[in-house]
C-alpha cells in the first residue's frame, strides 16, 4: 500500500444557486485518491468538469461540498504554492517579462529566496533544453517552444505535486507527442505527483499510470484503467497492440458520452430522458 | 532582405507622392488660385521665414501654446492615471465609478467652452483646463480597460503560484494594462491638443488663436497657413515623444523586430 498524495472525497461542485436556471452542477460526488508519486489522467469530453476538479486540488476554491486533502493536508479553497504547482496552456507565460523573469516572478510568488532564483531557473531552462532562450520575450517563441518553457516553470518550484491543464492542447499533434515524451523523461526522475488533464486519448494512454474516465455532467468518475507501463515511456510503446488496445477503451467509454453530450446540445428536452 | 527593400520602397514611394502633392499645391496656388484664400507652399514658407520669425510676439504665443499644451497634458497624465488605476481597481469600484465617467465624457465638451472660459478668464487657464478636460477622459478609459482585461488564466496562474493581492496587482494587472495605458495617452494627446487649440481659436487676446483670427480676417493666407503649419510641428512632436515613451517603456515592444522573426521557428 503505497501513500496517498491527494484524497478527495465526496466533492461535488454547482455554479450558481441551485434552482437557478443557468446553475451548473459541474463535479457530482467524485472520490478519488492518487497515490505518491503516480501520473494520472483526467479524460473526459469538454465541459465535463476536469478543470474544476483540478481548480478544487490546487485549492483555487473551495467546493460546494466534500473534502480534498494534499499530503494529509486539508485544501480549503486557498492554494498550496509550497506543495502545488499548475502548469496550464503555454498562454500562461507573462508576455510582458522576459522568459527568466518569468521564472524569477514564480519562485518569488512562492517565497524563494532571491538567491536561489537565477540558478534555478537556468537549471530547469537546461532540463528543457531552452536556456539559451532566457532573455527572450515569451512571444518571440514558437508555441512549442512556449510550452517547454511553461514546463519548465511549473518544474522549477520544485512541489510534490504538479497538476496540469492540457497544457499541450494549443500545439499540433507532432510538438504534443515531442513535449509528451520529454515529460515523461523529465519527470521519471523526480518522482513527482502529477494529475494531468486532457482530451486526449493518446497522450492519456502514454504518459498516465491510471486513466480517469470521467462522465458528461454533472462530472461523475465512470471508469478507472489501469496502464501498468514503466516510465519513463519510449515511443515504442505507443506501437505496442496494447496502446492500442487501452486507447479503443478509452474511446468506447468516451463515444458515448460525447454522444449524449450532443444530442443535450441539440436538444435539452432530451437530455434527462 | 526582402522586407527591408520593400519598406525602402515604400518610403521613396511616399516621398515621391508627398512631393507630387506639393508641386501640385505650388502650380495651383501660384497660377490659378485667389491669393486671399491660399497661397502655393513657397509662399508660406517666405510667410514662416518674413512675417512669423521675426516677430517675436508670435513665436512668444506659440511657446505659450506648448507650453499649455504640456500643462495640460501633464495634468491630463496624472489625474487621468490615478483616477484610472482606482476606478479599475477592482470590479466593484469599476462598477461603481465606471458609468460615471462614461457620462461625462458623453457630454460634447465643445458646449461648455463658453462656461469655462467665463470661469477661467481668457488667460492660459482656460485652455489648460479645456485641454486638460479633453485629454483626461481617454487616459481615464484605457488604464480602466486596461485593468479590466487581464486574462482569468494569468490571474488563476499569479494565484496558484502563491501571488497575493498586492503582488498580483504590481505583477500582472498593470504590466497588463501598459499597452493600453498607451493607447489612452496616444489618445489623450490627440485630444489635449484639440482641447487647447480649440480654447485658442475660441478666445485669444494675443496667443496663437488671436494672430489665426487676425491673418484669416485679413485675407493673409501665407501666413495663416505658416502659423498653422507651426502647430502641426508642434502636435507632430508632441505625438513622437509619446511615441518614444512607450516604445521605451512597454515590455516586450524592447526587442527589436529582426530577432523575432529569426527565432520564429
Ligand atoms: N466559473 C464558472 N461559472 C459557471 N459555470 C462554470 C464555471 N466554470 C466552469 N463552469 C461550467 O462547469 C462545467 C465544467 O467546466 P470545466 O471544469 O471547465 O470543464 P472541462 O475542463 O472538463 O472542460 C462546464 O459546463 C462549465 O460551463
Ligand atoms: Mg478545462
Amino acid at each position: 500500500m503505497s501513500e496517498s498524495a491527494i484524497s478527495i472525497r465526496n466533492v461535488s461542485q454547482r455554479y450558481g444557486d441551485a434552482g437557478a436556471p443557468d446553475s451548473v452542477l459541474a463535479l457530482d460526488d467524485i472520490s478519488l485518491e492518487v497515490r505518491k508519486g503516480e501520473f494520472v489522467c483526467l479524460l473526459g469530453p469538454s465541459g465535463c468538469g476536469k478543470s474544476t476538479l483540478l481548480n478544487v486540488i490546487g485549492g483555487l476554491f473551495k467546493p460546494t461540498s466534500g473534502t480534498c486533502h494534499v499530503a494529509g493536508r486539508l485544501v480549503d479553497g486557498s492554494p498550496h504554492p509550497d506543495k502545488i504547482a499548475f502548469v496550464f496552456q503555454e498562454s500562461t507565460l507573462f508576455p510582458w517579462y522576459s522568459i527568466i523573469e518569468n521564472f524569477r516572478i514564480a519562485l518569488k510568488f512562492q517565497g524563494i529566496p532571491q538567491s536561489e532564483w537565477d540558478d534555478r531557473a537556468m537549471q530547469a531552462l537546461k532540463a528543457v533544453g531552452m536556456s539559451s532562450f532566457a532573455s527572450h520575450y515569451p512571444d518571440q517563441l514558437s508555441v512549442g517552444m512556449r510550452q517547454r518553457v511553461n514546463m519548465a516553470r511549473g518544474i522549477c518550484v520544485e512541489t510534490d505535486i504538479l497538476l496540469m491543464d492540457e497544457p499541450f492542447a494549443a500545439l499540433d499533434e507532432q510538438t504534443r507527442m515531442v513535449l509528451g515524451e520529454d515529460l515523461s523523461q523529465l519527470l521519471a526522475a523526480t518522482g513527482k505527483t502529477i494529475v494531468f488533464v486532457t482530451h486526449s486519448l493518446a497522450e492519456a494512454v502514454f504518459l498516465s499510470d491510471r486513466i480517469v474516465v470521467m462522465s458528461a455532467r454533472p462530472g461523475k468518475i465512470k471508469t478507472i484503467i489501469d496502464v501498468n507501463e514503466a516510465h519513463p515511456r519510449s515511443p515504442d510503446f505507443m506501437l505496442e497492440p496494447r496502446f492500442s488496445e487501452l486507447r479503443n477503451e478509452c474511446y468506447a467509454l468516451l463515444r458515448d458520452e460525447i454522444r449524449s453530450t450532443m444530442a443535450a446540445q441539440r436538444d435539452p428536452q432530451s437530455a434527462g430522458a | 532582405m526582402m522586407s527591408s527593400s520593400r519598406s525602402s520602397l515604400a518610403f521613396w514611394l511616399r516621398l515621391v507622392l508627398v512631393a507630387f502633392i506639393f508641386a501640385a499645391l505650388e502650380i495651383y496656388g501660384r497660377f490659378y488660385a485667389d491669393p486671399a484664400f491660399m497661397s502655393p507652399p513657397s509662399g508660406i514658407f517666405r510667410a514662416f521665414v518674413e512675417r512669423i520669425l521675426p516677430e517675436p510676439k508670435i513665436i512668444e504665443a506659440l511657446f505659450l501654446c506648448v507650453l499649455q499644451i504640456a500643462a495640460a497634458y501633464g495634468l491630463s497624465i496624472l489625474f487621468g492615471t490615478l483616477t484610472g488605476l482606482l476606478v479599475g481597481a477592482t470590479s466593484f469600484s469599476r462598477s461603481a465609478f465606471f458609468p460615471i465617467v462614461l457620462l461625462l465624457f458623453a457630454i460634447p465638451q465643445v458646449s461648455l467652452l463658453p462656461l469655462v472660459i467665463l470661469f477661467f478668464g481668457l488667460g492660459p487657464a482656460a485652455k489648460i483646463a479645456f485641454g486638460f478636460s479633453h485629454g483626461v477622459f481617454p487616459i481615464i478609459m484605457n488604464v480602466v480597460a486596461g485593468m479590466r482585461d487581464v486574462k482569468e488564466l494569468h490571474l488563476r496562474a499569479a494565484r496558484s503560484m502563491g501571488a497575493s493581492r498586492s503582488e498580483t496587482i504590481r505583477h500582472v494587472i498593470l504590466p497588463h494594462a501598459v499597452p493600453s495605458l498607451f493607447t489612452g495617452l496616444r489618445l489623450g494627446m490627440t485630444m489635449t491638443l484639440l482641447g487647447v487649440i480649440l480654447a485658442e481659436l475660441y478666445v485669444s487676446t494675443g496667443g496663437v488663436g488671436y494672430y489665426t483670427r487676425l491673418f484669416a480676417e485679413n485675407y493673409n493666407p501665407a501666413p495663416l497657413f505658416a502659423l498653422i503649419g507651426c502647430l502641426a510641428v508642434i502636435a507632430i512632436l508632441f505625438n513622437e515623444l509619446v511615441r518614444l515613451a512607450e516604445k521605451r517603456l512597454t515590455p516586450g515592444l524592447r526587442r527589436s523586430a529582426a530577432l523575432t522573426n529569426l527565432v520564429k521557428e
